[in-house]
């Protein structure tokens, strides 16, 4: 008897869209333009949360957004020294681990540029990198640790920095006439929202000192709104079967959509799009022997993309469509109008699939798995971010009950990795195909 | 074709093997405590299993493996997760079962069963071992008290006292810290049932309570652990003989499946045998009723094959080819 250890995952890989490589070339050069930013004389602004950047990034300000830099640690598998930095001034793990490892570049940073400035620091490790804030934005829908997170920034800079803070509200949806992008409370909510842009945009005029040149700013969304439509559109070719784009193709897609210069994002888009439509002429899928269809609902774990693209490949599950890809990231572009953008703008903040009651979230993931025609559905509940997590029970017995689906809940996180165990996910996961497997062979007979 | 499929589960703390015949009958089965994923433990079962019966590995005509080390185990022609094979070998240790609850060495699992006996939904412990086994084996070892006589101690509990934490490490805390307060032992024991019953409690909402309600793993063996268990759910839970070897039945009846699925034309009976023959004999004489010897030969008016039967052996040559 032999006993040896085997990996179960030997052979397939996920078959990604090529045309997605140039998200890595065009978020390296973002990150590159941020690091020189101070040596460029710009203002610098940090913020978190929603994507104001088109703002700030049409007054000329650069833009850093908070969870884009922890992300991309976590991906190139650098987050865990600024995690370490952060714990070590204090910030305990059960915090955001978005939040965590943000805050401890901010404190390597004062290290290097600040209150320690006189040590060397190491070039290849990009915690102490980011130019310290000018400014800093918070405007977070729902996520109670987003404000509290750049109260913390600013302390970490010595409580110099002037910060503005736009109110996103929870759209309740408890009144007769409420529903999605519908009601008396979504237009007042929406009124309130606009009102703090335009007061944004005079803070941002104070820290410019310039009159804020909308004209740039009308063009920039008009990209924006044809982005969008381009991702949807592309988006909603993967209801072929097979499955031409995976999530996990989405998920590298989002710092296009989400957070880089507005001038490559069209292009990148259309690039993808054309992409996605020939394969759904070849009949190509995302995963090389589609069997399986799910929906994943959960936050991304930043540093397993491609880990978890290729272990759902080896089971030959395509993961379709998710509530962080599906449902965020201008996801209604109809609502922005290129020459009075700021109310659409306001109104896609608010939209963010967090910041909904219970019955409008659910209805939209229960819309989309129909649309996809998902076979399971796999949840990632993310230890540190609880924002994304609390519905998900409610998901799941949703998902079961409307839809006769099994669902399957792992535990792991944004970009702490520690919280992640791969054992656990594996065999819920594979009960789940087991379960769809049975079903199947119980219809067929 | 050999007459045996065997079903081993490589659990976390113990390794289970059992043995069926063709018609689905436990032939034997073993259980082995050789320490965590133990490559020793699982080889002592299938040794003890294949002993009982009298067998060896070659006698076996499939091998299905579940458990943490399913994937470890070489002589296994398919693995299926814990949770598929502790539902099919509970429902089959008790059928009508709707719901089965298994706590074993490192996890914890309730698992909705529908009526066809496939699991239906699933949910299992998260973040550490709190209500699994191996909560129990910390805090028998920080109690000085064998695990075996952990339940029957419980039992004599008089005051009600709280283990709060979600850690096994921290409850670990809690339980010296109440022992250290002067509760006697019994007292705090049944705290330390209660929080399994409780934490098991939570996973039953999470897929819906409905019974029978069946209880596997090595922890129903406990009689504390299966008295706080069904005081919380309020309804009376069903014990097999054998709960620890739930999963490894289970896998071993998949095997059963699959071996008899594949040799499906081998498995027919005497009588469609004979049937069998008589159709082909029909179908070739050149002598009415001649089947190759036609002094034997039968007037095929007089014994016509039976139709139910000779569709059975249409259906299942069709299905073989």
């Amino acid at each position: 008897m032999n006993i040896a250890v085997k990996s179960p995952f030997e052979e397939k890989k996920a078959n990604k869209l090529q045309s997605t490589r140039i998200a890595g070339k065009l978020v390296n050069d973002y990150w590159e333009m941020v690091w020189r930013a101070k040596e460029e004389g710009k203002l610098v602004c940090w913020y978190e949360g929603s994507a104001i950047n088109p703002f700030l990034e049409a007054a000329d300000i650069c833009w850093v957004h908070g969870e884009a830099y922890s992300a991309m640690l976590a991906a190139r598998h650098q987050e865990g020294t600024a995690q370490r930095v952060a714990e070590e001034r204090g910030y305990m793990r059960e915090l955001c681990s978005y939040a965590r490892t943000h805050l401890g570049c901010a404190v390597s940073n004062q290290r290097l540029r600040g209150d320690n400035a006189g040590a060397t620091p190491d070039e290849d490790d990009l915690t102490w990198k980011l130019p310290p804030p000018d400014m800093i934005i918070s405007a977070y829908a729902y996520c109670s640790t987003g404000q509290q997170w750049d109260e913390m920034t600013s302390r970490v800079f010595g409580k110099k920095i002037p910060i503005f803070n736009v109110s996103l509200p929870w759209i309740w949806g408890s009144k007769p006439d409420a529903g999605y992008l519908r009601g008396q409370e979504w237009e007042e909510t929406s009124t309130y929202v606009e009102r703090q842009l335009f007061d944004m945009v005079k803070f941002i005029e104070e820290r410019t000192g310039k009159p804020y040149p909308w004209d740039r700013l009308y063009s920039m969304m008009a990209d924006i709104r044809r982005a969008s439509e381009l991702r949807l559109e592309a988006m909603e070719l993967c209801t072929a079967q097979p499955a031409p784009a995976s999530f996990f193709d989405w998920v590298v897609s989002i710092a296009p959509i989400n957070n880089l210069p507005v001038a490559g994002v069209k292009d990148y888009f259309e690039t993808v799009l054309t992409e996605v439509k020939q394969r759904v002429k070849d009949g190509e899928g995302a995963v090389p022997d589609e069997k399986y269809r799910l929906f994943f609902d959960g936050i991304m774990n930043w540093n397993k993309v491609g880990w978890l693209a290729n272990k759902f490949a080896k089971w030959d599950a395509a993961v379709v469509a998710g509530r962080y890809t599906h449902m965020a990231f201008w996801q209604e572009p109809s609502l922005i109008d290129p020459n009075a953008p700021v109310r659409g703008m306001a109104q896609n903040y608010l939209i963010c699939p967090n910041n909904h009651a219970a019955p409008i979230l659910i209805d939209l993931i229960m819309g989309l798995c129909r649309k996809f025609k998902v076979d399971g559905m796999v949840i990632h509940a993310s230890r540190t971010c609880r924002a994304f997590t609390n519905p998900q029970f409610m998901i799941a017995d949703t998902a079961h009950k409307q839809l006769g689906i099994p669902t399957s809940m792992f535990e792991g996180d944004v970009t702490d990795e520690s919280f992640y165990k791969d054992e656990l996910l594996n065999s819920r996961v594979e009960a789940m195909l087991e379960a769809i497997e049975h079903r199947r062979m119980v219809h067929a007979a | 074709m050999k007459q045996h499929v065997m079903g081993v589960d490589f659990g976390s703390t113990t390794a289970k093997t059992v043995i069926l015949d063709l018609n689905g009958n436990i032939v034997s089965h073993a259980v082995a405590h050789m320490g965590a994923v133990s490559g020793n433990g699982v080889k002592q079962s299938m040794k003890d299993a294949l002993d009982a019966a009298g067998l060896t590995q070659a006698d076996i005509g499939r091998t299905v493996s579940t458990g943490y080390g399913r994937r470890m185990l070489d002589e296994a022609d398919k693995n299926y997760t814990e949770i598929t094979c502790h539902a099919r070998g509970a429902v089959a240790m008790v059928p009508g079962a709707r719901l089965v609850i298994d706590i074993g060495g490192q996890d914890s699992k309730v698992i909705s069963v529908d009526s066809n006996g496939l699991v239906s939904q699933f949910a299992m412990n998260d973040r550490c071992a709190a209500g699994t086994g191996k909560f129990l084996e910390v805090l028998a070892r920080a109690m000085e008290i064998p695990l075996e006589d952990m339940g029957a101690t419980a039992l004599a509990a008089q005051e009600k006292l709280k283990i709060s934490s979600m850690c096994a490490t921290f409850a670990e805390t809690e339980v010296i810290s109440l022992l250290a307060e002067g509760h006697p032992k019994t007292d705090v024991l049944g705290a330390v049932h209660k929080a399994i019953a409780s934490r098991t409690l939570g996973l039953v909402g999470r897929v819906g309570k409905k019974g029978p309600v069946v209880m596997t793993g090595g922890v129903a063996n406990n009689p504390a652990a299966v008295h706080y268990i069904q005081e919380e759910l309020q309804m009376p839970l069903i014990l097999p003989d054998v709960p620890q070897i739930a999963g490894a039945l289970g896998a071993a009846l998949i095997g059963l499946d699959d071996y008899r699925a594949e040799n499906r034309q081998l498995l027919i009976s005497e009588a469609e045998d004979m049937a069998r023959e008589e159709q082909m004999a029909a179908d070739k004489a050149c002598v009415p009723g001649c089947r190759g010897v036609p002094e034997f030969a039968v007037d095929p008016r007089e014994k016509q094959p039976v139709p139910g039967k000779l569709k059975s052996l249409v259906g299942s040559l069709q299905k073989h080819f």
